[in-house]
């Protein structure tokens, strides 16, 4: 396997490659065309990238002596962060933020892919590395975009400086697993670690209480979410809904590749630290969720919640954990991005839009509208037949089996306290009376639309056309586990 | 033909089908139409079904399976017994009159309305079908967004908390519930070998006493919220309260038998070891319900809440008679669930006419209706007969089952419920004789409160089905016989009861003879899940 193998990182490459383009479009002559240059350049990318992932779908194959795996887990991945781009893309075709900017946006969204593709696709612990930094850098940047608004440059620079730190922290876990095991790839390192115990491996225990700390914050787990809320409000919303969907996706891409894919026999001494994460996280998000007024901070709480639910997944460390968080991670990111969309379009009819109170009455003024964000309330909520519900029997069905029922117990009481908030924003834009506004079906530019539209059927049919899914999601996890 | 997949699918296309209606004026029409032909559709297929059901069956009739996502365990499975046909009956006829009803004098937004009431008929249809624990809690859980939206979107004063409070109780106990249906297929693994969710082949699994009383309870606390038992009936009566009339009927007449159709058709079987540790706590709960129900009943200002209570008093009753595991007395349980289903439909609909003439809902505020609105008086009697359980009235069969039942097996509960019955004649006694006899007095003339071809419409065919069990009982008693046996027998072996009450075999899961050896289970059941997912996709 010493050989480049460039096929089977083209998904990556043209990703990177598009970003690239898509950077230079923005500064082309021609208003039209630097308007629409850069997300006609992304788009037809992201497409050219899907079509290499349906190629390469299959067995594991390595790319550039094993620092680069494309197997299914990372193929599906990427998917999900592409899919997370092209809408993010796709909603941001009025935005703002934007306007002067759009070379920028797509650019830099994209970079932000590639470096999760890198994460997800990494043989080796030097790209896992690189591709949070890559991911991390180019959101620093997209944070800040709207450089006139101060909430915006506050939210920048609370990411680079808590985002750093998180790095710091995980480069040292990193460094530190290196010493123990003497090598930076991940095959090895699982062929070194196998059937040891961490009772004479003082080395390996701070290694991984250190990773697990550097991708909490990543992931915006409790107590290393502090960052989130401030963050997702102050960014434009549209790249939020992207740090949302897809930075989340990518840590837990890096979680289940390090833990549930290179320690599994480790797994009795590494469940406690994730379980504690995900029990903290639960519980943080609920209860901070409850008495939010904003959207966006709301939805902030809501995703660090919903990454406890996730890291019951990785706690149990089984092939059903891993694929219940891949499934998890398809419903989240639709779901999401789903709620976002909803947000993105108000935000642009009224001024502070993102408050709850900007939705009164709004499902009745904008019914389809309306109905997609019921969806993705209910959705996250847990409300079968919908892709959450799935998503969370898969992730609570392997906590059980996996004999830790009682992780599962605190996922269903903390859905339980969840219902509070998700309803009230279900109540606030159903059940409160229509304020004079005229009633529209929908109305906003096609692409817009297109998105929301798009997230909220996936969220139905990721449930009810789950068997492919789940197919594709196992294959997933048993590549993941794959010596 | 998948008559019971069909009945549970069709009200759910016809709420799939407002999609295609242009918005209230225009549409109004056509949104009534689709409405009515699709409960109207449903009635008559339930009532084929009831016709071809084979009465001295046992098992699952017209069971339809398919799969939806069989490697995790999820996959369609429906089908009818003798506790699900009646209530199915029960839900398509409900519905089709609270369909008649709203298209008669339909509110703002009908096509909403209609939609939501029938998605809300498709989640009980399919509750009381599914023969699959997962199929069973999404329907639970799936029927709570309708009834969210009717009363949060169509309800009265103080909706938001009553919706919030009805979908957060529930809630409570359904996710619980969600882990202890996990923990169940996976403790069954361990024992059987066989990693399924499907209630018939879980039926009989050698649970240790705790493993049972554990899952029982979790399934229990759902169960009890939902019914509601005594002390978890804070939902209750904020939610009937602000709901539309219509949509109150709805939640009292069908939604209400979710609760103890679950004992009866998954806890009694499935986890007997566990519901005998739990009879007595939940009979008693269920006495001091019967009690609190109606003492409270007895001082409510407003009729809603007083038929709301008594709401609570008479599923107490239930509750008592499937507790007792005792033919007899769950035979009335299943009765009952359809008497008060019609009675409180009847009764319900009954407060929403007397509303007309008194708008403020109070009881102390109206009399003397009888001088304006004799017809009105004249249903009022015999549905207040009926939900007192007079002798000769439909209540009175199977309470007289349930009670008889539980004398047979608890003398003291009995004799505690006994009160209620009394109570049950001074609540419902006094809001008859207060509103209707008497002096006219009110803020409305009585006539206003006159029945009119609509009211016909919807209380005739409800006091016909009265009249219909009073007489006859044994048509719908009949075809219980069977499956119930069979349902209760685990639950009976294990509260040691004597060998001449237990009618059906118990077959234990799995069976004595086939069962491994230590050393050879492990294996097969680790090996079970991986090959059930390739293998099972193909029929």
């Amino acid at each position: 396997m010493s050989d480049l193998n460039v096929v089977a990182a083209t998904p990556l490459l043209i990703t990177a490659g598009t970003a690239t383009v898509a950077l230079g479009a923005g500064l082309l002559p021609g208003r039209t065309m630097r308007r629409h240059g850069p997300a006609a350049v992304a788009i037809a990318g992201i497409v050219a990238a899907f079509v290499m992932i349906a190629v390469l779908w299959g067995d594991r194959q390595e790319a550039f002596n094993g620092g680069l795996r494309a197997d299914r887990f990372s193929l599906l991945l990427s998917g999900v962060f592409l899919a997370s781009a092209m809408l993010t893309i796709l909603l941001a075709w009025r935005e703002p933020a934007a306007v002067d900017r759009r070379g920028e946006f797509a650019g830099l969204i994209l970079i932000s892919a590639s470096g999760m593709m890198l994460v997800a696709s990494a043989g080796d612990l030097i790209s896992i590395f690189l591709g949070i930094e890559i991911l991390s850098v180019a959101l620093y940047v997209l944070c800040a975009l709207e450089v006139w608004r101060e909430r915006s440059l506050e939210s920048g620079l609370k990411y680079l400086i808590i985002g750093s730190v998180g790095a710091a922290i995980l480069l040292y876990g990193l460094t530190l697993l290196f010493g123990a095991t003497g090598s930076t790839s991940l095959s090895e390192i699982g062929a070194s670690l196998q059937g040891t115990s961490l009772a004479d491996e003082p080395l390996v225990v701070a290694a991984m209480a250190l990773i697990a700390a550097g991708l909490a914050f990543k992931a915006s787990g409790a107590p290393f979410h502090m960052w989130a809320p401030d963050v997702y409000e102050g960014a434009p919303t549209t790249v939020t809904a992207f740090m949302a969907t897809a930075t989340k996706a990518a840590a837990f891409a890096a979680f289940l590749r390090i833990f549930t894919g290179v320690m599994p026999d480790l797994q009795p001494d590494w469940r406690v630290a994730i379980a504690a994460i995900a029990v903290a996280s639960i519980v943080v998000g609920n209860v901070a969720a409850l008495v939010q007024t904003g959207m966006k901070r709301l939805l902030a709480y809501s995703s660090i919640a919903q990454a406890g639910y996730l890291l019951i997944g990785v706690a149990v460390g089984t092939i059903q954990g891993a694929e219940a968080v891949v499934y998890y991670l398809l419903a989240y990111g639709a779901m999401t991005m789903a709620a976002f969309a909803v947000v993105i379009i108000r935000e642009r009819e009224v001024e502070d839009g993102d408050s709850l109170a900007a939705l009164t009455g709004y499902g009745r003024a904008r019914p389809l509208l309306g109905v997609v964000m019921a969806l993705s309330m209910l959705s996250l909520a847990g409300f079968p037949p919908l892709a959450g519900f799935v998503g969370k029997f898969l992730l609570f069905g392997s906590a059980v089996e996996a004999d830790m029922t009682w992780l599962a117990i605190v996922g269903a009481v903390g859905s339980m306290v969840s219902l509070a908030y998700y309803l009230r924003v279900v109540a606030v834009m159903w059940m409160a009376p229509l304020e004079g506004q005229p009633r529209k079906l929908l109305r906003v530019p096609g692409p817009v639309a297109l998105a929301t539209v798009t997230s909220g059927v996936a969220v139905v049919a990721l449930a009810l056309m789950a068997s492919p899914v789940l197919d594709a999601c196992r294959g997933a996890a048993e590549a993941l586990l794959a010596p | 033909m998948p008559w019971v997949s069909a009945i549970v699918l069709l009200p759910l296309l016809g709420a799939l089908s407002m999609l295609a209606v242009p918005a209230a004026p225009a549409g109004a029409l056509q949104a009534r139409i689709h409405a009515l032909v699709t409960a109207g559709g449903t009635l008559v297929l339930t009532a084929i079904l009831i016709g071809l059901f084979d009465r001295d069956a046992a098992g699952l009739q017209y069971a339809d399976h398919t799969g939806w996502a069989e490697e995790v365990g999820l996959e369609w499975d429906v089908g009818v017994d003798g506790i699900s046909l009646w209530l199915l009956g029960l839900s398509a006829v409900v519905f089709l009159l609270v369909v008649v009803a709203t298209c008669w004098r339909p509110p703002e937004r009908p096509r909403a309305f209609l939609a939501m009431v029938l998605l809300a008929e498709a989640g009980l249809l399919g509750l009381f079908a599914a023969g699959n624990l997962i199929l069973f809690y999404v329907f639970w859980e799936a029927m709570l967004v309708p009834f969210y939206f009717l009363i949060g979107m169509w309800g009265g004063e103080g909706r938001a908390r009553a919706t919030t409070r009805f979908v957060i109780y529930t809630m409570v106990g359904s996710l619980l519930m969600l882990v202890a249906i996990l923990a169940t297929a996976f403790v069954a693994q361990d024992i059987t070998g066989q990693f399924t969710f499907t209630i018939r082949d879980l039926v009989g699994v050698a649970f240790t006493d705790t493993q049972s009383g554990w899952l029982f309870a979790g399934f229990a606390l759902a169960f009890a919220i939902k019914l509601p038992l005594w002390p978890f009936h804070g939902w209750l009566p904020g939610a009937y309260r602000a709901a539309p009339i219509l949509v109150t009927v709805l939640l009292a007449a069908v939604m209400s038998k979710a609760g103890v159709y679950g004992f009866l058709r998954i806890g009694l079987p499935v986890f007997p070891e566990g519901a005998d540790l739990l009879a007595i706590p939940i009979g008693v709960l269920a006495v001091i319900g019967i009690l609190y129900g109606s003492l409270v009943a007895w001082r409510a200002p407003t009729m809603r809440l007083l038929v709301a209570y008594s709401s609570i008093a008479h599923l107490g009753f239930i509750a008592l008679g499937i507790v007792a595991f005792d033919l007899q007395a769950s035979q009335g349980a299943v009765l009952q669930m359809v008497n008060h289903g019609i009675v409180v439909a009847a009764a319900f609909a009954i407060v929403g006419i007397i509303n007309r003439a008194a708008p403020d809902d109070r009881i102390d505020g109206i009399g003397g209706l009888a001088a304006g609105a004799p017809r009105l008086t004249w249903i009022f009697l015999i549905v207040a007969m009926a939900s007192l359980a007079m002798p000769g009235s439909n209540s009175f069969v199977g309470e007289f089952f349930i009670l008889t039942g539980v004398f047979r097996q608890h003398l003291w509960l009995a004799l505690l419920a006994c009160i209620g019955i009394v109570y049950a004649a001074v609540y419902m006694l006094r809001l008859y004789q207060s509103t209707m006899n008497g002096p006219p007095r009110g803020p409305a003339p009585p006539r206003q409160a006159e029945l009119r071809v609509a009211d016909v419409a919807y209380l005739l065919p409800l006091v016909a089905i009265m009249f219909l069990i009073a007489f006859w009982p044994k048509s719908l008693v009949g075809a219980t016989t069977a499956t119930l046996e069979r349902a209760i027998a685990p639950a009976q072996v294990a509260a040691d009861r004597p060998a001449d009450q237990i009618r059906a075999d118990v077959t234990p899961n799995p069976p004595p003879d086939a069962l491994p050896l230590p050393g050879d289970e492990m294996p097969e059941a680790e090996a079970a899940p991986e090959e059930a997912a390739p293998g099972e996709p193909a029929p």
